[in-house]
């Protein structure tokens, strides 16, 4: 019986620009971290073969340092790794793989395949078919030369490829390097590893996507797993097993506030994440003074606690009711400037943020005297 | 509050005592002129509430030099409904008491009871300064003091509030302003107050993101660099590889090889032409040579002939010019002696003619001379009568100068004569019948006159002798004058032959006669011979000399005539002879031209003759023939050679053509070059691929793309931060302009009822004029319409006059504010409004009656004359210390 580990997307190199630098310091060293668990993930399963579809570094112009981090990874698995460069590390004149070359950074047990064609490990009875990508961008489907490569009798056909296959992603998407549907069964392939999509996902009984090993966005659906392939023998059919690799959850969340008892609810939803998760929160509805104060100090805790949290309140109204006025002292003209804050964030244009945030300041200025006004009396 | 009596005693000017009693509750005039105590009576009142009884610093109440007086003010007053009374001493004396009905307050107790009523304050040492005086300090205006009216605004803010407050019923933002105040230091942290441009953090912010993303487009134009190689590199490798593979060069190497072999053998071909050529040329020379040889032979048999026909010729024609002289020479003895006969009959026409001639001129001679014979006769005549008129004419001589002498002298006589007997004594005398008397010794009778110019003696006969000597001097001399003049005339007719002037004038007459005939005589000699009479003899002596020399020649003549026979005339003769000459010239030249051309004609024969022999001995040369049959022998094998060598020249000529040597060199060099090409292109490929190799080494190992991510990070952090200090600046902004306008609105509604009392004071001074009032109740912009149109203007930009004016109905304003709230008001008006024009003065008069209506009044003038129209009586400080 044939085992393999199928993975893809890794993505090295990758910074997240969207969160703060500590976060997103985490998060690209959560990339290492994975590839690491993959090498102890193969080594404990017992793996006779590693396959990478390709987008193993996020670009050509890593660092010679992150080259070298990303190999030393590997050490965890001594059997043999198959790799393919994809669209973000394609197989160009001069790319990431041959600096790697020249650096000397590639281990013995690593096949980079760069160029398409088919690869023979005697000992297993295996034909790795590659179809790397050369170029950044091709409109050609470059496992449509499978069917034509020969493998001697008797050994295990596996494709391994990166891109889109037809007909199954989102409709209208401009697919780049295409992948026709059923190219395992045309090409005799026992197994179609791909790599390209995020999320895990599998497209016909011999065709996977493994998706990335560490989530690396918010709409990757399924992601932060590898596949166990097992194929009793030649021609039959994989058993595969997703196996979840991924550190950090990507949340996205999603709420509207229209009675007082939507904030308990939201905080409550607040308080079930931990360390591991990568939240985004998008707010929306209406919410008054006293809701907005422990709102902010929810969110407060929830950003110590999570791994990043952004949270994006810009839908979401402030509707101070007199008792908020008079819990804040807002006599005189004062009273008259939160009234008028109140109507203005209604206003359609821009003026409609500026006032709920003008709004916020004041009351929070408001309740800083009250405080300090407490705190002497 | 209301005055109704004042009492001041050792206070000041007024060391006795002074009352005033009576105060009217409105307007109260009180006048006096300078020094009169109108000042003293406005301090007494300030110190009477203001000092404190105890208070060391007042000395300047006491009256001067007094030091034991104690200064007493005593005030009876009614505020409140409640009437009271103060009583206060100074200095000596401290004492002080505030009454009111039963109820009595003493010393400070009084004092503080006092402040609260009238609402202000005591000083807590020392004398009462402006900050102590609230109320009263607003309204109690000094002198020269009514136009600045800030300060004691600002030390009365707090009651004019208090008034508001409470008119209003209102309460205002009990921290609103520390609130505004704390937002506008926070905006100012982010925008500068001025232009709200970025300052500080946010603009911090905003530059850091700037540099990121300048950093991020340069990353982004050294990738794109990066890429643009790397896609160069693979195209170099693909065409490095294909030629590699291919070597197209090689191909047109040996192209250009082939071209080249080709190229030789064409040239070859060229070679073997030329030659063949040369020896085409050299057999044509050979044949030409054999040729001319072979035709030399001919010719020197034709010449033989040539040479026969030629002389054969040459005599012929030699002897027709023989023929031709012959008859010439016979043509011209004929012509010569026809030439000599007309010459003879020439000569006889001419000697003819001669002899004719000479005999005419004999005839002619032979008259003229007669002629001149004649003229010569008649010519000597004429001489001979010109010379005796001539001698005539010397004989009676006279010339007419002499004449006219002498007539001047018988003139001169004459007058002589006269101025004589001018001065000569006149005798006259009449004697008797028959009485003579004797004058010297002439005798005179009867009656006469006699002129004695010199002594003379007059005999009286019978009676003796009278010697009578003339007078005058002169007489004697022109006596004298006239002898000598009669001398020279004497001697003057001598010499001229003549005896008077009667017969000088007859002798001039004869003279011209003979004169006359000598000039007849003249004009005829002339005509007869005009150059004279041996010009005529010459004439004739040359007339006589040709005529012998005419008759000499015709008898010469006469021996040859032969007139009889029948000659023709000369010019006949001559035309003849003429023609005789040209003929026989004619035929000489003809026969000279003959006699050439026969001797011509004989050296052509001996010529031609000399030359038949030369040609005659070569054609006999002996060694002739065996050279004849060589040179035909070679002309046959030179033929062959060239028919030989046309035939390969012809095809090498054709084999040429067709190797086309031009386009082979061509060929040569478009192979040679496209091969050149090729391999300088591969081997700049070659370098040009490993220049790009090593930079893109380098430049990977820049590791651009996870620098740029790394830039990304940052400058996306960097954005959040500038739109959410953004977002901050604008909601701080925001805040601040809503709560200045809200507190300005709220402003503006609490100042409402002090605009209002403003407005009514306002409109008697400046109608349809409006004046703000500030946050601090202080008169600010006010805005009036005139003819001049809207001006505005702050209160401290006013004229002094005006400053006082607004300064006294803000008071007045401030007056009814506190009056409403309930609070005591009392008006003092200390010579104000001095700086008034009349106009102006009258409007403010009109607001003070209005305010009286309300509040009381005490105002100090020394113009009285200013306020008679104030409807109150005025009281005379002077009247008062008097009373």
């Amino acid at each position: 019986m044939l085992k393999l580990l199928h993975t893809a997307d890794w993505q090295i190199g990758k910074l997240y620009g969207q969160f703060e630098p500590d976060d997103a310091a985490l998060l690209a060293e959560a990339r290492f971290a994975a590839v690491e668990r993959l090498a102890q993930l193969a080594s404990v399963q017992g793996v006779h073969m590693v396959l990478v579809a390709g987008d193993v570094f996020d670009a050509q112009g890593v660092a010679e340092r992150t080259i070298h981090r990303l190999f030393n990874c590997l050490r965890g698995y001594v059997g043999p790794w198959v790799m393919i460069p994809g669209n973000h590390d394609a197989a160009l004149s001069e790319s990431v793989w041959t600096r790697a070359a020249r650096l000397g950074a590639i281990p013995p047990n690593v096949t980079v395949c760069l160029a398409p064609g088919a690869v023979q490990f005697d000992a297993l009875r295996v034909a790795v078919l590659a179809a790397p990508l050369t170029q950044r961008i091709t409109h050609s489907d470059l496992t449509s030369a499978f069917a034509a490569t020969d493998s001697p009798a008797g050994f295990h056909r596996i494709g391994l490829a990166h891109g889109s296959v037809q007909g199954i992603l989102a409709e209208g998407i401009d697919s780049s390097n295409p992948i026709a549907a059923g190219r395992a069964a045309e090409a005799r392939l026992d197994y179609l590893a791909l790599g390209d999509w995020h999320g895990c996902r599998q497209v016909d009984a011999r065709t996977w996507y493994s998706g990335t090993p560490e989530t690396d966005r918010f709409r990757a659906n399924d992601s932060g797993r590898a596949l166990i392939v097992e194929i009793a023998a030649p021609g039959a059919e994989p058993v595969v097993t997703p196996v979840v690799t991924g550190q950090y959850r990507w949340l996205n969340e999603r709420a509207t506030l229209q009675v007082a008892s939507d904030i308990d609810v939201l905080l409550e939803r607040l308080a079930t994440f931990g360390h591991v998760d990568v939240v985004q929160l998008m707010l929306d509805g209406e919410t008054d003074l006293a809701g907005h104060a422990r709102l902010r100090d929810a969110l407060a805790q929830t950003q110590g606690r999570v791994r990043s949290f952004t949270a994006d309140l810009s839908a979401l109204r402030i509707a101070p009711t007199d008792d908020d006025i008079d819990a804040l002292a807002a006599d005189g003209y004062l009273g008259d400037v939160i009234a008028e804050l109140r109507t203005l964030q209604g206003s359609g244009d821009g003026k409609a943020e500026t006032a709920r945030d003008a709004l916020v300041l004041l009351a929070g200025l408001l309740r800083d005297r009250c405080t300090s006004d407490g705190g002497a009396s | 509050m209301k005055l109704t009596r004042i009492r001041i005693e050792q206070f000041r000017q007024f060391r006795q005592p002074l009352q005033i009693a009576g105060l009217d509750p409105g307007l109260n005039l009180f006048t006096g002129p300078n020094e009169a105590g109108k000042s003293t009576v406005v301090a007494a009142i300030r110190a009477a509430f203001f000092e404190r009884h105890r208070s060391g610093s007042v000395d300047d109440l006491r009256p001067w030099g007094d030091a034991s007086a104690s200064p007493t003010v005593e005030l009876d007053f009614e505020t409140g409904g409640v009437a009271y009374r103060l009583s206060k001493s100074f200095l000596v004396r401290k004492r002080c008491t505030l009454s009111s009905g039963a109820q009595q307050f003493d010393g400070a107790d009084a004092e503080d009871r006092l402040a609260d009523l009238l609402g202000f304050r005591h000083a807590g040492r020392g004398a009462s300064a402006a900050e102590h005086w609230g109320i009263p300090g607003l309204l109690w205006i000094q002198q020269g003091t009514a136009h600045d009216i800030r300060d004691p605004v600002a030390h009365a803010t707090d009651h004019l509030r208090t008034a508001l407050n409470t008119s209003l019923g209102e309460v205002a933002s009990s921290g609103g302003d520390a609130v505004t105040d704390k937002v506008e230091a926070l905006r100012n942290e982010l925008l500068t107050p001025a232009n709200a441009t970025p300052r500080g953090p946010y603009k911090e912010a905003i530059e850091i993101e700037a540099g990121l993303a300048e950093e991020i487009a340069a990353l982004d134009a050294d990738i794109a660099a990066y890429r643009n190689k790397v896609d160069r590199l693979a195209a170099l490798r693909r065409e490095h590889e294909a030629d590699d593979a291919e070597k197209p060069w090689l191909a047109l190497r040996a192209q250009e090889q082939a071209a080249r072999r080709k190229f030789d053998e064409a040239k070859a071909l060229g070679a073997r032409l030329g030659e063949a050529q040369q020896r085409a040329r050299r057999i044509e020379d050979t044949l030409a040579l054999l040729h001319s040889q072979l035709e030399r032979h001919g010719t020197e048999q034709s010449e033989v002939e040539q040479r026969r026909a030629a002389l054969s010729a040459a005599e012929d024609k030699l002897t027709a010019a023989q023929a031709t002289a012959q008859q010439w020479q016979r043509r011209s003895s004929e012509a010569a002696a026809r030439h000599d006969a007309a010459r003879q009959a020439l000569n006889r026409a001419r000697q003819r003619d001669t002899r004719a001639t000479l005999a005419r001129q004999l005839d002619e001679l032979t008259r003229r001379r007669d002629a001149a014979r004649a003229t010569l006769a008649q010519a000597d005549t004429e001489a001979g009568r010109l010379r005796s008129a001539r001698q005539q004419m010397a004989a009676t001589e006279l010339r007419s100068a002499d004449l006219a002498t002498l007539r001047a002298q018988q003139q001169d006589i004459r007058t002589l004569r006269l101025r004589q007997e001018a001065a000569a004594t006149r005798l006259r005398f009449t004697l008797d019948d028959g009485r003579v008397i004797r004058i010297g010794e002439e005798g005179l009778t009867g009656q006469g006159e006699r002129l004695l110019t010199e002594a003379t003696a007059v005999t009286l006969p019978g009676l003796g002798r009278l010697d009578i000597t003339p007078g005058g001097a002169d007489l004697a001399d022109l006596g004298r004058q006239e002898a000598a003049l009669l001398d020279r005339h004497a001697a003057l007719l001598a010499r001229l032959g003549v005896g008077s002037l009667d017969a000088a004038e007859a002798r001039l007459h004869i003279y011209m006669q003979h004169q006359a005939d000598a000039q007849t005589a003249e004009a005829a000699l002339k005509a007869r011979a005009p150059q004279g009479l041996d010009a005529l003899r010459s004439d004739l002596a040359m007339l006589e000399g040709r005529l012998a020399e005419v008759t000499q020649s015709l008898a010469r003549l006469a021996g040859a005539s032969d007139d009889g026979l029948a000659l023709p005339s000369v010019n006949e003769a001559e035309s003849q002879e003429e023609a005789a000459r040209a003929s026989a010239a004619d035929a000489a030249k003809q026969r000279a031209a003959a006699d050439i051309a026969a001797a011509n004609a004989q050296s052509a024969v001996d010529a031609a003759l000399r030359e038949l022999r030369s040609a005659q001995a070569m054609l006999d040369a002996p060694e002739r023939a065996a050279r004849l049959a060589a040179a035909q022998r070679a002309l046959n094998e030179a033929l062959a050679g060239q028919a030989v060598a046309a035939a390969d020249i012809d095809a090498l000529t054709a084999q040429c053509r067709d190797a086309r040597p031009d386009i082979l060199q061509q060929d040569i060099t478009r192979f040679g070059g496209s091969a050149e090409q090729l391999e300088r292109s591969a081997s700049l490929r070659r370098d040009e691929l490993t220049r790009l190799e090593v930079e893109l080494q380098t430049a990977g190992a820049q590791g651009l793309d996870e620098r740029r991510a790394e830039r990304a990070r940052d400058h996306a952090r960097a954005a959040r931060r500038a739109a959410e200090l953004r977002r901050r600046a604008s909601a701080l902004d925001h805040l601040l302009t809503l709560l200045r306008s809200h507190r300005s609105a709220l402003t503006r509604r609490l100042q409402a009822p002090l605009q209002k009392h403003l407005d009514r004071y306002l409109q008697l001074l400046f109608p349809n004029a409006k004046l703000d009032i500030d946050d601090q109740l202080f008169p600010g912009a006010m805005m009036r319409a005139d003819f001049n149109g809207a001006e505005s203007g702050c209160f401290e930009e006013f004229s002094f006059g005006a400053r006082e004016q607004m300064g006294v109905i803000s008071r007045l304003a401030y007056a009814d504010l506190l009056r409403e709230a309930g609070r005591p008001t009392l008006i003092i008006l200390d010579d104000a409004l001095v700086h008034s024009d009349d106009e102006r003065l009258a409007r403010m008069k009109r607001v003070l009656f209005d305010a009286a209506t309300r509040h009381q009044i005490l105002l100090f003038t020394c113009h009285p004359e200013n306020w008679r129209d104030m409807g109150v009586a005025a009281r005379s400080l002077e009247a008062l210390k008097a009373a």
